[in-house]
């Protein structure tokens, strides 16, 4: 009886301090278990040479040193860096077409919803779609190409065009995304302040420079984050539109380590984890980049 | 010179036709105030004005110039928004400079002409702030002075005073007045609140459903009132109306009182009928004195310290405001004895037009 009173009493003390605890444990578990510890463990293996059954053999730097000396890991970071450089084309063309769709017209809510689209779909669809399109002989983009110019391109097994013709297919529902994060942020402004803006003798690219772009700020940092993410773990498009070929000329980091680490090409699983941990670096850069942004713009407010 | 000048302007939105067709001149430098509830038509005739609604048909002329086709930045106007729509972004200082920065004018006058105005609404020490910073009162401030930079023939307010509390309210109507005599510009200003319309107005121009129902200085809408909607809107509190039986008579128009006491109003009526009497609440007696007496019961008395309004049920069951002494000491329950001056009757036809005003300054 009096053990219940003076539990009770605990619980009833201490209510504030636990109850944040509470509601924070179960994404707190389960991002320490899937997210935390694997990165954890990830290091851990890129400091062994592992098949991923028999024993570990510790190889200190052994993993790293190979890399360096890997040309295909430097078609990969290659790759990437254009990936990220062209990914963001996703960003202006999101703008356009939610300017463009910020209109009442009739019908105006299922253009959106068609230009939204290709971010619905999955990624494997998108990858195969854009396949037929620069098929050769009856893909539309090759027709079009030989129609222009008389030779036949094939786009996909072309050295020099396979990473930017697989960019044009991941640009495709990134811009959707960018689009749709856009026209929320033209929904949430200030009608009062475009017709102040007008009243002010600013129209057309001026007001849109100094009066809605600024007020767009926070859809374009989230637009900026998840374009340079995706960009960085491409990994379904060059999947299943070249499997990172011609001769590993389409190569990503992330396809890269899947290939090294779980593919018919061997279970290296050392060396790939050495590859995600290189990428994680990378992507560390950027995130950190957005968090002190985030921080800085919390205490500015 | 800016006289504004409306003729036969009209304003339709697809099918539904808001502005019926106004006829206004408002004279250069005249502080003029569109009022009525709200669905009028006031805000969309400012904003007519401005340029930032279409007119429909009829024409608009700022200073003899036509400006019904030009657009909102040549119209020589300004305009503080109700929600004063500055930029968050920009500074205060920026945010006063920008219509100057987009039409092109040189950095060290944009510098010159935003101090000029800050100083004008002491804002000069908030210049660096973002309007984020800055209480409602403050951005009330910047977003006139975005306005007087610009140096503008006309200066128009819609709503300006609404998202502040009652005692800034009350400052800021001053120094928009103040404003109005250093500036000595042309002003329209919107609003749904007729003390704000009495206070500040040279010209009042009642809206209702999208024609006008009078124009005309603050005192003669509150003596003079031409129906019975433009009696009701104005004066606070609203007057009392009294379903009367009125006949021709020599000397005047005889009027029955609820309650069967008879007062003979100077003043010509032809026919004799059902009308009503309107009579202001300031000017009932709680004493009984004056020319006719109505018998009734007080229902509620609100003591306001300086006066004291009662609200007074009669024989036939309707109600009347008294405004009485605030020493008054009648309560709830109490019979009353209300007195009807007859030179501060209004009589109005069954159509609702003014046939008699009780006009006090005659």
């Amino acid at each position: 009886m009096s053990d219940t009173a003076r539990s009770a009493g605990f619980w009833k003390r201490n209510q504030l301090k636990i109850a944040p605890w509470a509601f924070l444990a179960p994404g707190a578990i389960m991002f320490l278990l899937y997210v935390l510890i694997p990165i954890v463990q990830s290091v851990w293996i890129s400091f062994h040479d592992w098949d991923g059954l028999g024993d570990k053999v510790w190889i200190g730097l052994g993993n790293y040193v190979e890399l360096l000396d890997d040309d295909t890991f430097y078609v990969a970071l290659k790759n990437n860096l254009i990936w990220l450089a062209l990914y963001l084309l996703a960003i202006p063309m999101g703008l356009a077409t939610a300017l463009f769709l910020n209109q009442t017209v009739w019908g105006i809510r299922l253009y959106k919803s068609l230009f939204f689209f290709p971010f619905v779909i999955s990624q494997v669809v998108v990858g195969l779609m854009f396949t037929w399109f620069y098929a050769p002989d009856f893909g539309l983009f090759s027709q079009l190409i030989k129609w222009l110019t008389g030779t036949e391109i094939a786009v996909l097994a072309d050295e020099r065009f396979v990473t930017l013709g697989i960019i044009v297919a991941g640009l495709w529902p990134q811009t959707a995304y960018c689009m749709i994060l856009y026209l929320t942020g033209l929904n949430n402004l200030n009608p009062e302040q475009i017709e102040a803006a007008r009243m002010d003798n600013a129209r057309g690219w001026r007001l849109l420079w100094h009066v809605i772009l600024p007020q767009l700020a926070p859809a374009t940092f989230i637009a900026m984050v998840v374009t340079v993410i995706g960009a960085l773990r491409s990994f379904d498009l060059v999947s299943i539109m070249t499997a990172g070929g011609p001769y590993g000329s389409s190569q990503v980091l992330s396809y890269f380590m899947y290939e090294q680490a779980l593919s018919e090409y061997g279970y290296r699983m050392g060396y790939g984890a050495a590859i995600a941990v290189v990428l994680f670096l990378i992507m560390m850069v950027f995130i950190t980049l957005f968090i002190v942004r985030m921080i800085a713009q919390e205490r500015n407010r | 010179m800016a006289e504004v000048s409306l003729s036969k302007v009209t304003k339709e939105f697809g099918a539904v036709s808001v502005i019926k067709g106004i006829d206004l001149q408002i004279a250069d430098g005249e502080f003029c105030v569109f009022v009525g509830p709200s669905g009028c038509g006031k805000s969309t005739l400012l904003r007519m004005v401005a340029g930032l609604e279409e007119i429909s048909s009829g024409a608009l002329r700022i200073g003899g110039r036509d400006m019904t086709q030009v657009g909102p930045s040549d119209r020589g106007v300004a305009m503080v928004f109700q929600s004063y729509a500055l930029y968050p972004h920009m500074t205060v200082a920026e945010n006063i400079g920008f219509g100057l920065r987009m039409t092109g004018h040189d950095k060290a006058e944009i510098a010159k002409r935003t101090s000029a105005a800050a100083k004008m609404l002491q804002l000069d020490h908030l210049l660096d702030r973002k309007p984020g910073q800055l209480s409602g009162g403050q951005r009330q401030r910047v977003a006139i002075g975005r306005a007087i930079v610009r140096n503008p023939d006309v200066f128009l307010f819609d709503e300006p005073l609404s998202n502040l509390d009652a005692a800034l309210r009350v400052q800021m109507r001053g120094e928009i007045s103040r404003l109005h005599q250093d500036l000595g510009a042309t002003m329209i200003y919107v609003t749904h609140d007729q003390v704000e319309a009495m206070t500040m107005a040279d010209k009042i121009v009642v809206l209702s459903a999208g024609h006008i129902e009078q124009v005309g200085s603050p005192l003669e809408l509150y003596h003079r009132p031409r129906n019975l909607f433009v009696a009701g809107f104005i004066g606070s509190p609203k007057m009392n109306f009294l379903t009367v039986e009125a006949r021709p008579a020599p000397g005047g128009a005889e009027v029955t009182l609820p309650g069967g006491a008879v007062v003979t109003l100077a003043g010509q009526i032809a026919v004799a009928g059902q009308m009503t009497l309107g009579l202001r609440p300031e000017h009932a007696s709680a004493t009984g004195v004056g020319d006719a007496v109505l018998e009734g019961t007080v229902k509620l008395a609100e003591h306001l310290g300086s006066e004291t309004l009662f609200f007074v049920a009669l024989s036939d069951g309707s109600e009347i405001a008294v405004k009485a002494d605030g020493l008054a000491s009648e309560r709830p329950g109490d019979r009353m004895r209300v007195g009807v001056p007859a030179r501060a009757c209004h009589l109005f036809d069954a159509a609702g037009q003014a046939l008699i005003n009780g006009d006090l300054t005659r």
